[in-house]
């Protein structure tokens, strides 16, 4: 049991951030990438980084309203990370539809199909208050391994 | 040539590391920065701009059933912080302020709402319900209100068309 605790506390250290883009105007996704690339703000303080597979992803970053088209697009990505994930609704277009509330194509919100651990919303939100979000879905996170 | 680059090290070891410290320490943000909606209920009218002119659908008004006012909402998790609401405000009472902390566990997801209560103001004549109207919407309207306009301008319609019509013959007949 030692073992498993020493592995645990070693291994919450660094979580890995996947992105998944469910229909974005891609204005998430920049300040996304401005979050991770540029050194003022530098995600990798809090030992994240991001991965280019689901199959490695701790901690999932959803951006844009889920479209009708990329729904099950989405929830097959979303089945491939592993237990224990967290998930993190960036934007205000996962969280309620934002603009594209009432739009033919945007018949439900992200929670109604994939359990959302945090919110940030915004439109983009600052890359602060994504640094926010990524630091509660830690804590989350610290708890569920 | 060589040495210039030493040069470069030496400001940068001067200025210190450009990394913005948050989320372990504080950070700058900007006064004009666009962040969560504010409501000022005092300076309300209840005109309703607002809501018709916002991208996101994030406002609503709400009539009270019993006729004492309207309940405002502002729902941060659909407002896209284009500040159209404050642009389009006759009495600036409702403004963008700078406050970009938004994140939040799921659970509060409906609890991230501005909740205010305008309250109607009530006729000093005849005591009936009516929008308020404040001070700042006489000045938007008017610019400088006369002495004329500053005596009636709290009075219901139906007050204040007499109150008017009163204030006109007692010039007339002077």
């Amino acid at each position: 049991m030692s073992i498993i605790d020493a592995i645990k506390s070693k291994a919450v250290r660094s979580p890995w951030l996947y992105r998944i883009n469910a229909g974005s105007c891609n204005g998430c996704d920049v300040e996304l990438a401005t979050t991770a690339l540029i050194p003022r703000y530098d995600v990798e303080r809090l030992g994240c980084k991001y991965c280019g597979s689901p199959k490695h992803a701790d901690i999932v970053l959803i951006t844009g309203p889920v479209t009708s088209m990329v729904k099950e697009k989405v929830l097959r990505v979303y089945e491939e990370i592993p237990d224990p994930k967290v998930t993190v609704a960036v934007g205000v277009c996962p969280i309620s539809g934002g603009v594209f509330r009432g739009s033919y194509s945007v018949p439900i919100m992200l929670d109604d199909i994939i359990p959302v651990d945090v919110n940030v919303p915004g439109c983009p939100p600052r890359p602060q208050a994504i640094l926010e979000g990524v630091a509660m879905a830690l804590d989350i996170w610290k708890t569920r391994i | 040539m060589v040495l210039s680059i030493f040069k470069v090290l030496w400001n940068n070891l001067k200025q210190g590391p450009s990394t913005d410290p948050f989320p372990f320490g504080e950070t700058f943000t900007p006064a004009r920065l666009r962040g969560k909606v504010a409501v000022d209920p005092e300076a309300c009218v209840g005109c309703g701009v607002c809501a018709t002119v916002c991208a996101g659908n994030a406002i609503k008004h709400v009539e009270r059933g019993d006729g004492s006012g309207k309940d405002f909402y502002v729902w941060h998790n659909t407002c896209t912080f284009c500040g159209l609401c404050q642009h389009y405000c006759p009495t600036d009472a409702i403004r963008l302020t700078n406050n970009w902390s938004t994140a939040h566990r799921n659970e509060d997801k409906y609890k991230m709402k501005e909740h205010e209560f305008v309250a109607y103001a009530r006729c000093p004549q005849c005591d009936q319900a009516m929008p308020n109207m404040p001070h700042a919407m006489l000045d938007h309207i008017y610019g400088a209100p006369t002495e004329e306009l500053e005596a009636i301008y709290k009075l219901c319609p139906e007050c204040r068309r007499q109150k008017a019509a009163q204030q006109f013959g007692a010039q007339i007949h002077d």
